[in-house]
């Protein structure tokens, strides 16, 4: 088994070479000068030779033929692309343009943010998915099977900005139940240690920060949740419905086993596997909407920021907050293989 | 068969193993799986070889491998004294029209989205057969031969019943006149009554056209019936070939014998009487066949030579082969 | 004579007893002779959800290719101050002169109008898309599964190493400057496949190549400088050295699948986005945008659907039978695809609109003033509090509305092409 890990991580290297390298074409991508495109045109010369000088763009991207040819074997591979990649390595992922501050760490002060947000959502999503496919598909084609359906089909249609917005609407203006936008309210006394924080808030015992920021992240979560518990209803539907078909579930029936423990017992368990794997899929895919939901409810994690920098034209943000949630992608995507093949005993480990 | 017939299919120390592979881009080869392992017999015109054997033992790679439908690892294939292997696929693709092959699977063996006459209809197209009222006649010939009503051309296969569908594939496969057939289980996913039918098809399309068959399959008794000389495969190795009568009274090779004895004889006095076999253990992986006889492992009759070194395969008595080194104590 | 029984036809239609329509219906399928595609037709039409997706699509469709072609409307000049931000009138009256069903926006153009003609760039978008994510991603799902099942034959091996050799000889020539060496490469993936038997097996032949590789990368990089020639002559002997390999069929999809897993390494809405956000916005470049983050989604589908085909017996029959690669794939493997492609390239249709739609939203879609639903979301959500809905719910619904047709019509021909219902 942890052969079976290990293989799968060296697997994921070239993979994650791939995106290291994609991401760092995004920039030289640009049609005309990159320092240019971020800096404005009414840029100084000053500033444009600053910004050329911390991305090396006065270097060769990928290798330096010159300096081979010369015999220098370091100036051969001391380029844009290896000097990112080194940076990298170091957890250096550049400064701002703008304000010049380091962007690995204000990720890292964000990142809480955006991983309660998305955990939260998903959490939701799975408490309100999974039972409804389960009921759904003990009552098969009942007028509960049929709504849930075709409302999970709405669910997956609509798009997450527009669901975000109505909800505001909704809530916010018309109601005035919620509050429109951002973590926690001003007014509210609070110090947080892990940055999660509805952890925090019942970590120090301070209701009214525990209220107030669930208040705040409802929102976002019902809206970003949405797709999630609509795919995830779905699908287990449509395999325990596949699992109850099964000889092994008419037998149970057959051997006089209530109705409610052949659901649990039997046919959940097994059908499961698909579920996980689904879910698992979902996180990803939550993360990649974090920056259309941010964006709306002002919710200060990495989406957001990365948002606001593409506005700004501050590019290394960008770089670096793409790396960052597709390097939780790829990680994502690891465990759910890994847990796949630890749950399923028919899978070698081959 | 009689000496004046000649020989038209020779298969000659014929090869094929499937390598095993490992890796994630760039795979290393750490083994085989030796599917068909050196082996050589003949084929008369006109005459029904069998080739019988378990799940496993090869039977249907041989069949696919004279048609070229896998490349070798070595040995020949002569087909009216011309070597197959040496042809390039132009070539080759002249041949196949002398040779053809029938599936065991009627549900995977018809394109579901073709009509019955297009299928039918496929060798002629390929083999360059213009479309015309020469094409739609040959097509409505060949359903008539075997059996189904040639209004039925344009049907789709999911509309026949398993019996009519392995018709079709009958049908493709006589299209271009082929002098061999290679029948790969035809019967064995269709029903006892429909079996016999099929059966008895086959016959008389041989007899009306001339066809020689190999004719694969793991049911004794229906072989018997069809077959002039049968072959015994275990493991990818051919252990015993003779008439098929020959092979019945006298089975020379352990494995023949405990083939014998287990099929069921309609008799029950006889039945009684009768000596059953059984084999113990269990069919080694063809991808580590055990070293020398490959059948030594179960064998009831194994001594000390037959784990060391393979028994040859030898003619011990004229138009009897047999490897093994027993065999000289059952002639009697 | 054995004829066509009843029998095999009521097996098709799962039935236990005959009633008088039954045997009336069993003569007409007897007389009219039904292929799949008839039967998953009719499967299609009878199913509710598909009627309701198919009417959603057609209705919007319709009107948005009507809308184009016969309403006029030039957004550039679309533009009226007084009329800012007005709720949905239908009667005209002292303060809102003409009649407005939606509306209007912040620069007081007629939401109506905007919606109706934002649906064909919308529509634009997501059929764009999804073709350039078909036609390659299918492309090579079907390159990837065919060949990974059926032996290449001589000529394609050669071309495949031609053209791996070329690939890979790119580096060293471009280190040394001499483009030369890419056609030397190219050449020796010709030999290794032509000569593919030679010294098979065996350790000799990859040294043989290895050194053949050093000298075209080393030998000619001598003229450069001698340092350039020791990494171009390493690089070549390990290009020789692969070239020299047994040439597994799966080599090619082993490759390609890899790349797509770079590719489906980032979040899809993420990728887009940054793509765009790099080349600039615009429809088109949305379109591409969205179009290469599904690529993967087709290859991977395409492939495992071509080798589930590939091991049928019907592919070895049309082997034996000599029909070669070109015809079985279009003849045999193509046909027998159609289905689950049919059903991800609606459902593909429906969430490249979405993701047209969020890119829109966030200003990188289409420029303004073009009308684009999730650009005229982005536009007005923050009129919000002042209580605008109008402009924010109008343009959602028909986003949500369109989806949602294709996702009814995607599902119901996911249930009308299900095998499973199939003898």
């Amino acid at each position: 088994m942890a052969r079976y890990v290990i293989r799968r991580l060296i697997a994921t290297i070239p993979t994650i070479l791939g995106v290291t390298i994609v991401v760092f074409m995004f920039l030289r991508l640009i049609p005309g000068d990159p320092a240019i495109a971020m800096l404005g045109e009414h840029a100084t010369e000053e500033n444009v030779s600053r910004v050329r000088e911390q991305f090396g763009l006065n270097r060769p991207t990928f290798l330096d033929r010159e300096a081979l040819k010369q015999g220098d074997f370091k100036g051969f591979i001391n380029t844009q692309y290896f000097i990112y990649l080194g940076r990298l390595l170091r957890g250096d992922l550049g400064d701002s343009i703008h304000r010049r501050i380091p962007v690995a760490a204000t990720l890292m002060q964000r990142f809480p943010a955006t991983m309660e947000l998305a955990f939260f959502s998903m959490f939701v999503a799975i408490i309100i998915g999974v039972p409804v496919g389960i009921i759904s598909a003990a009552r098969r084609n009942s007028i509960l099977d049929s709504t849930t359906m075709v409302g999970s089909l709405i669910g997956v249609s609509m798009p997450i900005f527009w669901l975000g917005v109505m909800l505001i609407m909704l809530f916010a203006v018309i109601l005035q139940w919620l509050p429109a936008g951002g973590r926690l309210s001003s007014s509210v006394e609070f110090t947080p240690t892990t940055n999660f924080y509805l952890i925090d808030s019942l970590l120090t015992f301070n209701i009214p920060a525990f209220v107030d920021s669930f208040q705040h992240i409802i929102l976002p979560a019902i809206a970003l949740a949405t797709i999630p518990m609509a795919v995830t209803a779905r699908m287990t539907r449509s395999s325990m419905l596949d699992v109850m078909q099964e000889d092994y579930v008419r037998t149970a029936r057959a051997k006089g086993v209530t109705e409610r423990l052949v659901l649990y017992r039997h046919a959940l368990k097994n059908a499961f596997l698909p579920i996980i794997t689904i879910i698992g899929l979902q996180f990803g895919l939550l993360l990649a909407g974090a920056v259309l939901t941010e964006t709306i409810f002002s919710w200060p994690g990495i989406g957001k920021w990365v948002y606001d920098s593409i506005l700004a034209r501050d590019y290394p943000i960008v770089q670096g907050g793409t790396l960052l949630i597709a390097l939780i992608f790829v990680l994502i995507n690891l465990l759910v293989d890994v847990s796949y093949a630890y749950l399923d005993p028919r899978i070698h480990y081959d | 068969m009689s000496a004046e017939s000649s020989v038209l299919v020779k298969v000659q120390n014929l090869t094929k193993y499937f390598p095993i592979n490992k890796g994630i881009l760039f795979q290393s080869h750490i083994g085989d799986v030796k599917a068909v392992d050196d082996v050589s017999f003949e084929i008369y015109s006109g005459e029904t070889l069998g080739l019988v054997g378990e799940t496993g033992c090869g039977k249907t790679t041989v069949g696919r491998t004279i048609l070229r439908l896998y490349e070798p690892t070595s040995g020949h294939v002569y087909f009216e004294g011309i070597d197959l292997m040496s042809l390039n696929e132009s070539g080759m693709r002249a041949f196949r029209k002398r040779m053809q092959m029938i599936f065991q699977d009627p549900y995977a063996s018809l394109n579901p989205r073709m009509t019955v006459g297009s299928i039918v209809a496929a060798p002629l197209d390929v083999h360059g057969v213009p479309d015309g009222k020469d094409k739609k006649e040959r097509i409505d010939e060949l359903l008539d031969m075997v059996g189904l009503n040639p209004d039925f051309v344009n049907r789709y296969p999911h509309e026949f019943s398993g019996g009519q569908r392995q018709r079709i594939g009958i049908a493709r496969a006589l299209a271009v006149n082929p002098d061999l057939i290679i029948c790969d289980e035809p019967i064995s996913s269709l029903d006892v009554s429909i079996q016999a039918q099929v059966v008895n098809l086959l016959e008389e399309l041989q007899g009306r056209l001339g066809l020689t068959y190999l004719f694969i399959a793991h049911d004794l008794s229906m072989v018997r019936h069809i077959s002039d000389r049968i072959a015994v495969m275990y493991l990818g190795k051919v252990v015993e070939l003779a008439d098929r009568n020959e092979i019945y009274l006298r089975p020379l090779h352990p494995y023949t014998q405990a083939l014998m004895s287990a099929v069921p004889v309609p008799d029950p006095d006889i039945a009684e009487t009768r000596h059953r076999v059984i084999l113990e253990g269990d069919l080694p992986s063809p991808a580590h066949p055990p070293v020398g006889c490959n059948f030594s492992t179960r064998c009831p009759l194994a001594k000390e030579q037959c784990f060391t070194a393979d028994p040859e395969y030898r003619e011990i008595v004229p138009g009897h082969w047999v490897a093994c080194y027993f065999a000289d104590q059952f002639v009697k | 004579m054995p004829t066509l029984t009843p029998a095999s036809i009521m097996i098709e239609r799962k039935m236990t007893k005959t009633t008088q329509s039954d045997i009336a219906t069993i003569d007409y399928a007897v007389r009219e002779h039904r292929s799949l595609w008839v039967d998953a037709w009719r499967r299609l039409v009878s199913s509710r959800t598909a009627q309701a997706g198919l009417f959603i699509v057609s209705f919007l469709i319709l009107t948005t290719v009507l809308a184009h072609f016969f309403w006029e409307y030039n957004p550039k000049t679309d533009l009226d101050y007084t009329l800012k931000l007005k709720p949905p009138t239908l009667i005209p009256n002292e303060e809102v002169p003409s009649v407005h069903i939606f509306g209007t926006d912040k620069l007081g153009r007629d939401i109506f109008r905007r919606v109706v003609h934002g649906g064909w760039n919308t529509l634009m978008v997501g059929i764009i898309a999804v073709t350039i994510s078909l036609v390659i991603g299918g492309l090579l799902g079907l390159l990837a599964g065919f060949f990974e099942s059926i032996e290449m034959t001589r000529l394609e091996k050669i071309l495949l190493l031609v053209f791996l050799g070329g690939l890979m000889g790119f580096l060293p020539a471009w280190i040394a400057e001499q483009p030369v060496q890419i056609v030397l490469f190219a050449l020796l993936g010709g030999a290794a496949a032509m000569f593919e038997n030679f010294l098979a097996g065996r350790s000799a032949r990859v040294v043989l190549f290895a050194a053949v590789g050093l000298l075209i990368g080393g030998g000619l990089a001598l003229f450069v400088s001698p340092y350039t020639a020791i990494v171009t002559g390493l690089l070549g002997g390990l290009i020789g050295a692969a070239l020299s390999l047994q040439l597994g069929g799966s080599l090619f999809s082993n490759i390609t699948m890899r790349a797509m897993d770079i590719v489906l390494a980032f979040p899809s809405y993420l990728l887009a986005i940054a793509i765009v956000a790099f080349l600039g916005t615009g429809l088109e470049k949305g379109m591409v945008a969205i179009g290469i983050v599904s690529i993967p989604v087709f290859a991977r589908l395409v492939r495992s659907s071509v080798l589930s085909v590939v091991q049928k017996e019907y592919i070895l029959a049309a082997q034996s039978v000599g029909e070669g690669h070109g015809r079985i794939i279009f003849r045999h493997i193509f046909p027998n695809v159609l289905s689950p492609i049919t059903v991800q390239t609606t459902l593909g249709i429906g969430s490249a609109i979405l993701a047209a739609a969020a890119l829109g939203f966030l200003g990188l879609g289409a420029v303004p003033p073009e009308p684009e639903w999730g650009a005229m979301l982005g536009d007005s959500y923050k009129y919000l509090s002042s209580g605008a809905w109008w402009a924010v719910v109008f343009p959602g619904v028909a986003i949500m509305l369109i989806v949602l047709g294709f996702n009814l019509l995607g599902d119901g021909l996911r249930d009308a092409l299900d095998p499973k219902m199939k003898v």
